[in-house]
């Protein structure tokens, strides 16, 4: 009698946990961050959408910049990536896009106004952008 | 419930919400830059459609606006006419900025697009 009991309410405790975790699976979550380096300043905005990620990348400014979408194509392990708002010279951006879909198995739109011809800069904010989407788990393949 | 997510040293003001709009939960995000609003509203847990709305440099009195779909679904008039709205009130609130606006929903209906411009204008705007 007792043991039917605490299975039942081993089971209730188990099903409120799994809807308590999706529901925290489906909420929206924000990442803010600012790297200060030498003369330059990269400002990071993560918006973690359940299916989904939106990310901002600043250099020094809060412009907008431009807006790409990039996503694999499955079943190949192919990324496709195309330029939404701006990004037709100047294409900054455009190939973080694509590295961090490729890299990470995710769906992308990214915004970026790091200024063309840096490729540092483009490099560097690829690589801390990645940092941190790792950390936060917010990966879906391995490296 | 709007809630302001970001630390006051970041130069990207944001806000959060989360309500119903006709029976279905919506997230709306908005997202301050220096040249644009960025407002996203999801139900279905990505981006959807994506529009940019921009008013017009023109020499009339009156302000002229630009909308056009750059991702997604470009035969939902709804869509465009949710975005329009948005810009004409930023405009009219004396700010040049433009829109990026994102809508991922699970319907298209008029009510839910109301109700989404009502959601953004008087809680966030």
């Amino acid at each position: 009698m007792n043991s039917n009991g605490g299975v039942e309410i081993a089971n209730q405790s188990m099903n409120e946990l799994s809807i308590k975790e999706q529901e925290a699976d489906e909420s929206v979550q924000v990442t803010c961050f600012s790297e200060f380096s030498d003369d330059v300043t990269l400002h990071f905005q993560i918006i973690r959408l359940h299916k989904q990620i939106y990310a901002w990348i600043g250099c020094n400014s809060a412009k907008f910049g431009h807006l790409y979408a990039a996503a694999p194509t499955r079943p190949s392990n192919n990324v496709s990536v195309t330029s939404l708002i701006g990004g037709d010279s100047d294409n900054t951006g455009l190939g973080i896009a694509r590295r961090l879909v490729l890299k990470t198995g995710l769906n992308i739109v990214l915004a970026c106004n790091i200024p063309k011809n840096s490729p540092m800069l483009e490099a560097k904010a690829e690589k801390k952008l990645m940092e941190k989407l790792i950390s936060l788990g917010y990966t879906m393949q391995k490296i | 419930m709007a809630m302001e997510t970001s630390d006051p040293l970041f130069p990207v003001r944001q806000t959060t919400l989360c309500l119903d709009i006709q029976g279905n939960k919506t997230d709306i995000i908005v997202s301050s830059y220096e040249d644009h609003f960025l407002v996203i509203v999801t139900q279905i847990g990505s981006m959807g459609t994506i529009l940019h709305a921009r008013k017009e440099e023109g020499v009339s009195i009156d302000p002229t606006f630009n909308v056009a779909v750059v991702f997604g679904k470009r035969d939902e008039p709804m869509l465009a006419a949710c975005a329009r709205k948005l810009i004409e009130h930023i405009s009219n609130s004396g700010s040049s900025k433009a829109l990026v606006l994102s809508l991922g929903l699970r319907d298209h209906s008029m009510g839910t697009l109301k109700g989404i411009v009502s959601a953004v204008i008087e809680k966030l705007f």
